[in-house]
């Protein structure tokens, strides 16, 4: 078996599912158009040739129907995996992820296990309007009883939903569609990773350190990763020292390895492509200023979309997307 | 040496005389085997897989998002 493949993230998620239906037939998947289109973001293809459609089962147009069922099928034996096609999609079928999926263990006293994975693509970038661009990662973080990953490139993509398919709850799987390396939409290069056979796992909660740096902390995750690391670079021919991490999981958070960052670096910059307030970037600031505010040397930064629906216009969306300039430029305000 | 050749019949090219390389699965220089999937096409809004015709080492020659038609050689396996 040759282990030097690169594989796109959309080929490591469909990969992962697939070797864990292979050793475990309780697993299943659902969702709209992810039998024979393989999944709109590609994260299903070849599974309805090899596994049928008694375990791959197209759905129709209702999220309300098929995410309950699936919270349904968790509590009866299974191990459901539904695609939410966009998350963006999340108002219809609200009440049985966060009332249903999210709570029916702690409701039963522990009596029933919800091991359930919802994958759903997040993201913008390329017109797609409001209601199919949008992140939302602090939305799902926000409500206890939810695991939440969003990872940033196709070797942490398998490993995470290896995981998420042998965990015991809930777990909403982030994925970004400017990540998935698909043929009719531009994908970073890092993004595809080589990327083992093999099954393996990535413990939540553990971020990643991409790059080491002494002079500022760049905490962020998914597509934004790749944006923070481009500004990296270009901060680094200005000869400052970006410290990038990688969250890869939001619920629960690594607060350990930003702590140490910043106790290091003195100035912290959040990036996030989800909304400004209320959210992730917040939450990240808050916890450091509760641990030791004195770590701080410079006010903290945060770097995400302002407050407005996500625009159809192609200049406006690029105008309000943080892009590795604008990276660049918060964390050199941040060094004063 | 063997060629990796876009293969005739996939998809109607008398209605898409054209598509691209999507995606390579193997670096330039490495090492793949026979069935190995080494790269993905696009036609239109379709993809097809392209596997490796024999083991040896890749040499990659149209690169990706190039254009590629029925009997495109997009590039070799050479023996090791």
């Amino acid at each position: 078996m040759t282990s030097n493949r690169i594989l796109p993230v959309s080929r490591a998620m469909s990969e992962a599912i697939a070797e864990e239906m292979r050793a475990d037939p309780s697993v299943f998947v659902m969702g709209e158009d992810i039998g024979t289109y393989g999944g709109i973001f590609g994260a299903t293809g070849g599974l309805l040739d090899e596994f049928g459609e008694a375990r791959v089962r197209d759905t129709p147009i209702s999220e309300t129907g098929f995410i309950s069922a699936g919270v349904g099928a968790a509590m009866s034996g299974m191990r459901p995996i539904v695609e939410l096609m966009f998350v963006d999609f999340f108002g219809v079928c609200m009440d049985a992820i966060y009332n249903l999926a999210a709570k029916n263990t702690y409701f039963s006293g522990g009596n029933y296990k919800v091991p359930m994975v919802i994958m759903t693509a997040t993201g913008g970038g390329y017109s797609d309007a409001g209601q199919h661009s949008q992140t939302l990662h602090g939305t799902f973080a926000h409500l206890p009883g939810l695991k939440v990953v969003a990872p940033s490139n196709a070797y942490d993509a398998k490993g995470l939903m290896t995981a998420a398919i042998r965990d015991d709850n809930p777990v909403m799987f982030m994925f970004h569609k400017g990540l998935q390396g698909l043929a009719w939409m531009a994908s970073p290069d890092a993004a595809a990773t080589v990327v083992p056979e093999d099954a393996y796992e990535i413990p939540f909660g553990q971020a990643s350190v991409l790059r080491e740096g002494k002079d500022v902390t760049i905490v962020t995750l998914s597509m934004m990763v790749h944006k923070a690391m481009e500004a990296a670079e270009a901060l680094a021919k200005d000869g400052v020292e970006a410290e990038v991490i990688d969250l890869r999981t939001i619920v629960p958070l690594d607060r350990e390895t930003i702590l140490n960052s910043v106790a290091k670096t003195g100035r912290l910059l959040v990036v996030d492509e989800d909304y400004r307030s209320f959210g992730l970037t917040g939450e990240i600031i808050a916890g450091v200023a509760e641990h030791d505010p004195t770590l701080f040397k410079a006010p903290p930064r945060r770097l995400a979309v302002p407050d407005v629906p996500i625009p159809y216009s192609r200049p406006l969306e690029q105008f309000i997307m943080p892009d590795a300039a604008a990276i660049a430029e918060a964390a050199r305000a941040s060094l004063g | 040496m063997t060629d990796i050749v876009i293969p005739t019949g996939l998809w109607d090219a008398e209605v898409t005389p054209e598509g691209i390389v999507s995606n390579w699965f193997y670096a330039d220089g490495t090492k793949v085997a026979k069935g190995d999937v080494v790269a993905e096409i696009m036609v239109e809004k379709s993809t097809f897989d392209i596997e490796a015709p024999a083991d040896g080492v890749l040499s990659r020659s149209v690169a990706k998002d190039g254009v590629i038609r029925p009997g495109t050689v997009i590039g070799h396996v050479n023996a090791g």
